[in-house]
C-alpha cells in the first residue's frame, strides 16, 4: 500500500493553495535577494511548487486519456527532479566560478563575461 | 487523518518555503529549504505518489541540499550577510500580481474542472519503471536525460574547477 494515500479524498484546491504559495515565496525569494545562491534557492522553490501541481492535477483528474494515465503527472515531476539537479550543479559551478574572477557573488555587481 | 497529515506536510512546506524568502542568514535559509522539500516530499506520499517521495527525500534533501552547503562554505561570508532593504518593494510589486493572477486562474479553472473521482492509488514504483523503459511512453525522454546528467556532471566539473593563473 502506498503510503499515506487518501482514498477518495479530494481537495484539489489545497494542493493548489499549497504549491502557488510556494511559487509566489520563490518569486519574492530571486526577486528580492541579491546573493546568487538565493537566487537559486528561490529557483529549487518554484520548481518544486510546478512539480507539486503537475502531481496533485495528475491524481485528481489524470484519469482519461494517456497511456499511462495517473502516472504522466509523477513522470512529469520526476523529470523535473532530474532537470533541477542538473540545474543545481551547473548553476552552483558557475557561482563559484564568478566569485573567482570577481571578489562577490552579488549578482548586481558582475558586469561583464570575458576577461 | 488523511486531512491532517495534508495540513502538517503543507505547513512544513509553507513555513520552510516563507522562512527561506525571509531569514536574514543564508545558513539559515539552505536549512528552511530542507524543511520545505521535506513537506513537499510528504505531500507526494499523501498524494500516493510514493517512488516519487522517496525521490524526493534522496535527491533534493540529500543531494541539491548538500550541494547549497558545499557552495554556501565555499563563498565568502560577508557575501551571505542581509541583502534584503531596498528590495522589499519590488519584491512585494512582483509576487503579489503573480499571486492575485494565480488566485484568479484557479477560480476559472476550478469552475470548469469536471468533477472526477481521485484515482485510486497502487503502489507506484513498478508502473513507473515500466512506463520509463517502454518505446512508445517515456524511454527517450529517459535516455535524453542521462546525457543531459552526463553532460552537467562534466560542465559543472569543468567550471568549478580552478584555472593555473586565472
Amino acid at each position: 500500500m502506498p503510503l499515506l494515500a487518501a482514498e477518495g479524498v479530494s481537495h484539489l484546491g489545497g494542493y493548489v493553495f499549497i504549491s502557488s504559495a510556494m511559487f509566489v515565496l520563490g518569486i519574492f525569494t530571486m526577486v528580492t535577494r541579491r546573493n546568487a545562491i538565493y537566487v537559486l534557492m528561490g529557483a529549487e522553490l518554484i520548481l518544486n511548487a510546478a512539480a507539486l501541481n503537475f502531481v496533485a492535477f495528475a491524481r485528481h483528474h489524470g484519469d482519461g486519456g494517456g497511456k499511462s494515465g495517473a502516472l504522466d503527472g509523477q513522470m512529469f515531476a520526476i523529470f523535473i527532479i532530474i532537470l533541477a539537479a542538473a540545474e543545481a550543479a551547473v548553476a552552483l559551478g558557475i557561482v563559484l566560478q564568478l566569485y573567482h574572477h570577481f571578489p562577490t557573488i552579488d549578482v548586481s555587481k558582475p558586469d561583464r563575461l570575458g576577461d | 487523518m488523511d486531512a491532517f497529515m495534508f495540513w502538517f506536510f503543507g505547513g512544513c512546506a509553507l513555513l520552510g518555503a516563507a522562512l527561506v524568502a525571509l531569514m536574514p542568514k543564508l545558513v539559515h535559509s539552505a536549512f528552511a529549504l530542507v524543511l520545505s522539500l521535506l513537506g513537499v516530499a510528504g505531500l507526494y506520499w499523501t498524494l500516493g505518489a510514493d517512488f516519487l517521495g522517496g525521490v524526493q527525500l534522496l535527491v533534493y534533501v540529500g543531494g541539491i541540499t548538500i550541494l547549497f552547503i558545499y557552495g554556501i562554505m565555499l563563498t565568502p561570508r560577508d557575501a551571505t550577510r542581509w541583502s534584503f532593504g531596498s528590495l522589499v518593494l519590488p519584491g512585494v510589486l512582483v509576487a503579489v500580481p503573480v499571486a492575485v493572477l494565480m488566485s484568479v486562474a484557479w477560480k476559472g479553472l476550478e469552475a470548469a474542472l469536471k468533477p472526477a473521482a481521485p484515482v485510486t492509488s497502487a503502489p507506484t514504483t513498478d508502473a513507473i519503471g515500466s512506463a520509463l523503459l517502454m518505446r512508445d511512453q517515456y524511454l527517450i525522454p529517459f535516455e535524453l536525460s542521462s546525457l543531459v546528467l552526463l553532460a552537467a556532471l562534466v560542465g559543472s566539473v569543468y567550471l568549478a574547477r580552478r584555472r593555473k593563473g586565472g
